[in-house]
């Protein structure tokens, strides 16, 4: 579960309010999806999640760890991907799968099976001894999907998921979330592509100019004007403002 | 040539974060603390510069009687040139085929050479203030000592103008050609490994040759003949290199007949070379970039059971990340060169350093250092050791070269104090390495036993990790991690001059303790004791402090 309390963060000493008094529960076994514009906070609410940027006020907490206070423990069983997969380029595909898997604690043999099914499944066995550097951006992300489904976290944080991957690996990857969640963990991540919110979450929070101005599972959205209208319709008609 | 200005521009601003610093000075008001930092590390090497100063004096003063002191200017600026010659590979390399503005260039309506101009004028920049502490300090005590005229200083000015243009552009046209002529863009690490090290030989070279072709059968009649003949000394240094000794001698000659000619011949050779440089650009430089990106792989799947034989079997979370310091350490060349490669290089080039002068005073060293429990020579081999371990970038830009990925070591579930311990053993490591060189080049130049080499390197290790906890305590009070070229995160990062500088504060406090008590008449042993103590101590406050900055300062950086 990954619990938001009131949380907010501003840059340039207060001058840009990036989220503004965030509340949000995400329970156990959800897909939930931020969706919102360019610069609406979607990361920024997303690195206060993962522990990379710090509120201003209010709380993070993560399976009952307050990110903040606790944060060891909280990270201990939280994992994260970025949107741009900035990883260590010098290494190859193996060393950082075992950099992670060291650093997570992941024994050998969890580690030999989680890998053969992920590096199988995104077609990445035959580049697994290659420097990252050589690997394309959709490569890039496939190893860093990996890397953060390797420790097989409780609750998982992606940014922009799908930017860069091919149409099989996108369709592996929403089966990937559905199977994660039905497992009693969380998945929370941001996307701007309202199609992909549409059909992956089971609630979705729309995200603009910092506020979480709604918030609910696509019916919920969709009966706030009227059920026959578009949930693209809806979100161009509440990020207009 | 206008395209060529704006592109130039571009780059200085982008080279040394002038839009950024100014953003973050002016707009955001941030880092203005940082100023009078600067001011006081600048202050802080004005005694090591005012030492070279003397140091060039003296020589000056005994030179002159013998009319061999124009040898002072060739020196200086055949340091500067080596110096470039050297590094220069590395930014040349660095700056035209991998950066990564590269790929936002080539499809711009602007002619290569202009591309490679402007980028080529970037590092000149850069050289102009990298050589500017080494080559200086020659040109001005020269011509304050000599009285010089107007005609010195203008002289002297255009000279280093043009000073790193022949290093520089030799360096350019051969990368340029041999990145064109062999496809050495699928191997671009291993063509920077070879083509530095091939350099350093050369600098070895010209260097050694000199020696060896003087000390055959020279009787002390040759020497006197030798040294009897205005500029001899000059002469032969420049040997191997006549640009200096044409730059020397227009800078001492001034505007007299001599000095200009000596000028005309420096700054056409250095015209020669730059117009070299724009034709090998105009033709080789695109078709030696284009492709880059492509990288010299080969495919090969791992069968289950090879995976499961190269899979660590859980390796602590402190070894995974002394491990990845030390990979990524190894694999980026200009980190290799900055932070392993000049440890080993520093101590060898004290070597012929030592030989030029080996039969006065390469003899009357070792004698000192054959005397029973010389103090002074226990102190002076440590520091050299110190010297030599301490000057790498490895420790003042252990955080700094995370860079963009500095989200991983915050994301991952390894406290920072933790992490911070496995970075200082990784720095600590290249500096013990620096001191094993130090150590065997002393050796080999002083003859020394076996109690003063093991005392010696016992106060290098603790100052070694004493520098390498405030190094990195600097590192980590601000972060160079927005870089988009490695160059930056070492060679271009501030906190590696701030950390020499504090270095060289703490060491010259050390001095005049060690003074202080040399005046009291203290015994060796009660020195020796004192210092190790001393450094023992504040080797155990600054990690202390370092790791405890750890936790505080990770959660605060957001990149």
């Amino acid at each position: 579960m990954i619990e938001m309390v009131n949380v907010s963060k501003s840059y340039n000493r207060g001058r840009i309010q990036a989220v503004d008094n965030l509340t949000l529960i995400v329970p156990a076994g959800e897909i939930f999806g931020f969706l919102g514009p360019n610069g609406a906070g979607k990361t920024t609410a997303i690195k206060m999640i993962v522990g990379l940027l710090r509120p201003d006020t209010g709380r993070v907490i993560v399976e009952g760890f307050d990110v903040g206070r606790d944060a060891l423990r909280a990270k201990q069983i939280m994992t994260y991907v970025p949107d741009y997969p900035a990883i260590y380029e010098r290494l190859t595909g193996l060393e950082y799968l075992n950099f992670i898997g060291d650093v997570y604690g992941v024994a050998k043999e969890a580690r030999l099976q989680r890998m053969n099914k992920w590096l199988e499944a995104f077609e990445l066995s035959d580049v697994l001894t290659n420097p990252i550097q050589s690997y394309s951006h959709g490569m890039k992300q496939k190893i860093a999907l990996t890397a953060a489904l390797l420790p097989s976290p409780r609750v998982m944080v992606l940014d922009e998921p799908l930017s860069g991957l091919d149409p099989r690996a996108a369709f592996q990857l929403k089966d990937l979330f559905r199977e994660h969640c039905d497992q009693g963990k969380t998945l929370l991540f941001s996307t701007h592509i309202i199609e992909v919110a549409e059909k992956l979450c089971d609630r979705i929070g729309i995200i603009h100019k910092g506020r979480l101005i709604a918030r609910g599972s696509i019916e919920d959205l969709k009966a706030l004007r009227s059920p026959e209208r578009s949930l693209e319709s809806l979100f161009l008609e509440l990020t207009d403002k | 040539m206008r395209k060529t200005g704006i592109l130039f521009r571009a780059g200085l601003k982008s080279n040394f974060g002038l839009a950024l610093m100014c953003h973050r000075w002016f707009k955001e008001k941030k880092d203005r603390w940082i100023l009078p930092i600067i001011a006081a590390s600048i202050a802080g090497v004005l005694p090591i510069l005012s030492g070279l100063v003397i140091l060039i004096q003296r020589t000056y003063d005994v030179l002159q009687p013998m009319n061999q002191e124009r040898v002072l200017l060739a020196w200086g600026v055949l340091a500067g040139q080596i110096a470039i010659l050297i590094f220069g590979i590395y930014y040349v390399v660095s700056a035209f085929y991998f950066s990564r503005d590269l790929e936002m260039l080539i499809p711009l309506p602007v002619h290569p050479y202009e591309v490679m101009l402007s980028k080529f004028s970037v590092i000149l920049a850069n050289e102009y203030l990298t050589i500017a502490a080494l080559v200086l300090p020659f040109l001005i005590t020269f011509g304050v000592l000599s009285g010089g005229g107007t005609g010195y200083w203008i002289n002297a000015v255009l000279v280093y103008a043009a000073l790193p243009v022949i290093p520089l552009a030799l360096v350019s046209a051969l990368v340029v050609a041999m990145m064109r002529l062999v496809n050495f863009t699928r191997r671009k690490d291993f063509f920077i490994f070879v083509g530095s090290i091939s350099l350093v030989a050369l600098a070895f070279a010209i260097q050694f040759l000199p020696q060896v072709a003087g000390n055959e059968n020279t009787t002390v009649a040759d020497v006197a003949q030798f040294l009897s003949s205005r500029d001899s000394l000059l002469e032969k240094v420049g040997a191997f290199f006549p640009p200096c000794i044409w730059a020397a001698k227009a800078i001492a000659g001034g505007f007299s007949e001599e000095g200009l000619k000596n000028l005309a011949l420096f700054l056409g050779t250095s015209v020669f070379f730059f117009l070299v440089l724009i034709l090998a650009a105009e033709r080789l430089f695109y078709k030696g970039a284009v492709g880059l990106s492509e990288a010299a792989v080969q495919n090969k799947p791992l069968s289950r059971r090879e995976l499961s034989r190269r899979l660590s079997s859980g390796r602590r979370a402190f070894s995974a990340i002394f491990i990845r310091e030390w990979r990524i350490m190894v694999r980026t060349p200009i980190f290799f060169l900055n932070g392993i490669l000049i440890v080993i290089l520093l101590p060898l080039f004290f070597i012929p350093m030592v030989q030029v002068a080996s039969s006065p005073f390469g003899s009357s060293l070792r004698r000192a250092a054959a005397q029973e429990g010389s103090l002074i020579i226990i102190l002076l081999v440590a520091l050299f050791m110190v010297i030599c371990s301490a000057l790498n970038g490895a420790s003042s830009s252990a955080f700094s070269r995370e860079g963009a990925q500095f989200w991983i070591s915050k994301a991952i579930p390894v406290a920072p104090r933790r992490q911070a311990a496995a970075k200082f053993l990784h720095s600590c490591l290249l500096g013990i390495v620096g001191i094993f060189a130090a150590a065997i080049v002393a050796d080999y130049v002083l003859r020394l036993k076996a109690t003063v080499l093991c005392t010696s390197a016992g106060l290098a290790l603790a100052a070694c990790a004493m520098m390498t906890a405030v190094g990195m305590i600097i590192d980590l009070a601000r972060p160079l991690l927005d870089w988009t070229n490695p160059q930056k995160a070492i060679k271009q990062n501030l906190n590696v001059l701030l950390a020499l500088c504090t270095d060289i504060g703490i060491l010259t406090a050390i001095f005049f303790g060690v003074r202080a008590l040399l005046r009291a008449e203290a015994a060796p042993a009660v020195v020796i004791g004192a210092l190790y103590g001393v450094l023992i101590g504040l080797f155990a406050l600054s990690y202390a402090a370092l790791l405890r900055f750890a936790e505080k300062r990770y959660p605060e950086i957001e990149n």
